[in-house]
């Protein structure tokens, strides 16, 4: 059994800054994730990182929160974050004036907006509809979230905190009524772990709920989906908003080679069974294609879902309900906290633990916001050049991924896991979207015996059925092409089997 | 007849465009094959599937769907377009081993069966069941081919691995041929202790001279040698592609390579031109009859965009069994998708329906219906359909 003062249960954005908010302030902790950092809302969205413009007029309170986070995170995680800058567009029959309540709105939160003509708008991003009639640029950026999890996690690692990826929590212990640990299954080798600790965080996201359940709480949540695109070139350099009342289709983030468009806004009941629908597809498309025409001829790559935990609300439409977040006391030793976004993750950390610094009676305050991240030095941006160098051992060419990369992430990390490889390198997130690159991963994972061949054949049809849930409502052109090699590749010259059992 | 006119105009080069344009081509009709680049053949396996739905091809055609393009093939039709492609093949240097009453299976390279008809003789000792040991000779760093996922499937492999300094299979292939390396890996080869009934190589054994190859080894050996197609580009595939080429221009054939149509000329009854804008300028190509060939959506015959479905040089009304959402099935492994079933409806004489052109005919993977996946009917299908839509080119042209 394993002993620690706080157990943190989520390695999404909020569960890795608490743990690195502990390990600043020197509290030993445990964090434990079901799957790999970064695999709920986390991950699956559009890695925006507000300025707040986008809120000013619904929720000027998040809107603050924003964009004070906007700049502490440009400030300690440079390598994190591209500084693209943003545009609000305003289409002919958007209202005259939302435009002058954001403003307004900007002004009050003290968030730098400078209106600008729409001939300057299309000087800075040439892409954009020429019937815009005027735009607002604001500070939006965007940022990597694997990679904000991952530097976060890194100070935890450095200050002696206790990691569990793919471990699923099925039981809070109690005694005399308090919750005093967790155990924890591996999902990969099956086993249980005791973990016991003074304060339990239920940082969970959408889960939040289900693992509240299991000490016997209860976590009032609205679900609401949101849908996104990825395109396979990077349409525009800044951030692009729809200057209207948020509304599906209404932001494009520049990420890496791509673009992610999104959202829509859809409550659901159960987070594990989500599918991203063929109409949300067709509503990203048009709408992003309203601010940038080129988003209806490019091809896609991708359609991908995540779900916002959101406060409960009976507001009837989603797109009104706080991006604000609250910490739960369930007065039995667990926490609980939910709501926010992925920009206010470090704030919502130093919410949270100043809360447990309350309950242990220490006092040190939150380094957080100064400290820049720690293992930044490490990563350089994407050096193609420095890929150049040995092309003939690169497995992945959409992402330039060499066989070196893939080789140091499964010694480090002795994954059995094609998504963690991905997370770390970008393999597999090109146009073929893993297609050729899964093979050759999987089986240098089978060279290095760190996976039976049973199983990779196991894990290469689970990869195959997810790529496909996810590249399905995208496929014409190009893509269709892409998807149909893949299936040759697969089911013709590999003649991979069904697999056994399961559909 | 001009230097730009012909009697039959082929566009794609695939199996299919490159087995009509050879069954015109030795009738003494002057035969053009456009294309605008390599083809999906260059992909495959190098074997040609005729159906793999059962043991026996011929019996497992009968079962497929009424509306699938096989049957529009008389049985005599396959059996002379399979012994022709056998023949250029012989002559190639690069024999096909198989007969079309009985299928057979070629190991691949994730260790599973595949069923074909007739494959090269390269793979003529590739194991027919489970219980041959193997001895899998792979090279070190090769990024597309792991014989982990073979030695998983057969408890009785063993492996050795040969560091060639090489990372991908064309370039394996091309020092193949070459004498010295050829010389080094054998003297290499000879002192590995491989006890097992056959030995196994990943489909690199040369760029062309594969069967030879395959020979010395298995002479220096004293066992059985075979090889594993591997993921594309594909050896095996490239060998059939430049075989089939050759056999072509050997026939009088002309190929116009890296020739995308860009344009038509036609009247009400007739398609007279194809034009294509290449090298800065246009040229044209006349002919009194046309063959499309130019495959499904991986060959570019066929385009989705988010409208509709379009076939890319004529515009021929394109068969399309349901919407958008009806193209994919939710499970990926089904082999269902409605995707299969597009194409080019053709009748009896390959003669696409719904067209007022009385000259054009259509063969290989762009036809309507042939679930090719699901059915294992590539290359089969291509050199029966090529056949069928030579002869009715053929007399159509003798009209």
């Amino acid at each position: 059994m394993i002993k620690t003062d706080v157990i943190i249960i989520g390695g999404g954005a909020t569960g890795c800054g608490i743990a690195r908010d502990l390990a600043l302030r020197g509290i030993p902790h445990c964090l434990i994730e079901k799957g790999d950092f970064a695999a709920g809302a986390t991950g699956a969205c559009h890695g925006l990182l507000h300025s707040g413009g986008r809120y000013v007029v619904t929720d000027p309170v998040a809107a603050r929160e924003c964009y004070e986070e906007n700049l502490i995170l440009r400030k300690i995680g440079q390598k994190c974050v591209e500084q693209t800058g943003g545009l609000f567009v305003r289409l002919p029959g958007d209202s005259r004036r939302f435009r002058e309540v954001f403003l307004r709105g900007c002004e009050e939160v003290g968030i730098p907006a400078e209106s600008i003509s729409a001939s300057k708008a299309m000087e800075l991003v040439p892409q954009l509809n020429p019937q815009i009639e005027e735009a607002i640029k604001v500070p939006d950026c965007s940022i990597d979230p694997f990679r904000l999890c991952m530097l976060n996690i890194r100070t935890s690692e450095l200050n002696g905190g206790i990691i569990f990826t793919r471990h699923k929590v099925t039981e809070i212990v109690k005694a005399h009524g308090r919750c005093v640990g967790v155990k924890a299954i591996d999902q990969t080798t099956g086993e249980t772990r005791e973990i016991h600790a003074n304060v339990i965080i239920n940082a969970s996201g959408a889960w939040a709920n289900a693992v509240a359940s299991l000490a016997g709480c209860d976590v009032p949540m609205t679900l609401v989906k949101g849908s996104l695109t990825i395109t396979n070139h990077r349409l525009t350099n800044m951030v692009i908003n729809r200057l209207r009342h948020p509304s599906d289709g209404d932001i494009i983030v520049p990420n890496e080679a791509v673009c992610l468009a999104g959202t829509t806004s859809i409550p659901i009941v159960d987070p594990d069974k989500m599918n991203t629908e063929y109409q949300e597809v067709e509503t990203i498309i048009s709408e992003a294609g309203r601010m940038i025409p080129h988003f209806n001829h490019t091809r896609i790559i991708r359609a991908f879902s995540g779900v916002r935990p959101l406060l409960k609300s009976t507001k009837m439409d989603s797109h009104e309900i706080s991006r604000g977040f609250q910490i739960i006391d369930h007065q039995n030793g667990l926490y609980s906290i939910l709501g926010g976004k992925l920009t206010t993750f470090r704030l919502m950390a130093e919410k949270m633990v100043d809360r447990i610094m309350a309950f242990f009676n220490l006092k040190r305050p939150c380094e957080t916001a100064e400290k820049p991240l720690d293992g930044q030095e490490e990563l350089s941006g994407y050096p193609l050049s420095k890929r150049l160098e040995d092309l003939k051992d690169i497995v992945c060419e959409c992402e330039l991924v060499t066989r070196q990369q893939v080789e140091k992430i499964i010694r480090q990390t002795g994954t059995k896991n094609v998504g963690d490889i991905q997370h770390r390198t970008r393999l597999g997130m090109g146009p073929c979207q893993g297609g050729f690159c899964t093979f050759r991963a999987l089986g240098i994972m089978n060279d290095m015996n760190v996976i039976s061949p049973e199983q990779s054949m196991d894990i290469l049809h689970g990869f195959l059925q997810r790529r496909y849930k996810g590249i399905r409502q995208v496929l014409w052109g190009d893509q269709l092409r892409e998807e149909q090699l893949v299936e040759y590749i697969y089911l013709g010259v590999l003649a991979m089997e069904k697999p056994n059992g399961r559909e | 007849m001009g230097a730009n006119e012909y009697d039959a105009v082929i566009i794609g080069a695939g199996v299919a465009g490159l087995a009509a344009a050879s069954f015109l081509a030795e009738q003494n009709l002057k035969v053009a094959l456009i294309t605008r680049g390599e083809p999906t053949a260059c992909l495959s396996t190098g074997a040609v599937d005729v159906c793999s739905k059962g043991d026996r091809p011929l019996s497992a055609i009968k079962k497929l769907p009424p509306e699938h393009p096989f049957h529009l093939v008389a049985e005599e039709t396959l059996r002379v377009s399979l012994d022709k492609f056998q023949q250029i093949m012989k002559a190639a240097g690069l024999p096909y081993v198989g007969s079309i009453e009985k299928n057979r299976f070629i190991l691949t390279a994730l260790g599973t069966f595949k069923t074909s008809c007739l494959v090269p003789a390269t793979m003529e000792a590739s194991p027919q069941d489970a219980s041959e040991s193997l001895h899998v000779v792979t090279f070190k760093g090769l990024k597309d081919f792991y014989p982990g996922y073979i030695i998983s499937r057969r408890k009785n492999a063993k492996c050795s691995i040969y560091d060639a300094g090489i990372s991908s299979t064309m370039s394996l292939a091309a020092h193949f041929e070459e004498r010295p390396f050829f010389e080094k890996f054998l003297l290499w080869l000879e002192k590995q202790n491989i006890y097992q009934d056959k030995i196994a190589f990943p489909a690199v054994l040369g760029l062309e001279s594969a069967a030879e190859i395959v020979n010395t080894l298995a002479v220096l050996t004293g066992k059985p040698v075979f090889e594993i197609p591997t993921l594309p580009p594909s050896m095996p595939g490239r060998r059939l592609f430049n075989a089939l080429k050759k056999n072509l221009r050997d026939k009088g054939g002309d190929i116009y390579w890296s020739w995308p149509v860009t344009g038509i000329e036609t009247t009400d009854t007739v398609i007279e031109t194809v034009t294509s804008f290449s090298e800065g300028h246009a040229t044209s190509i006349s002919g009194k009859a046309f063959i499309l060939a130019t495959g499904s959506f991986i060959g570019g015959g066929l385009t989705a965009t988010r409208e509709g479905i379009r076939e890319n040089i004529f515009h021929l009304p394109v068969h399309i069994p349901g919407p958008h959402e009806t193209w994919f099935d939710d499970n990926y492994f089904s082999m269902n998708h409605g995707i299969g079933r597009v194409g080019i409806a053709a009748d009896a004489a390959m003669h696409p329906l719904g067209t007022s052109w009385k000259n054009i005919f259509v063969c290989g993977s762009i036809l309507a219906e042939t679930q090719i996946l699901k059915n294992g009917c590539g290359h089969g299908l291509a050199l029966a359909t090529a056949l069928a839509a030579a002869k009715s080119c053929a007399e159509y042209l003798a009209r």
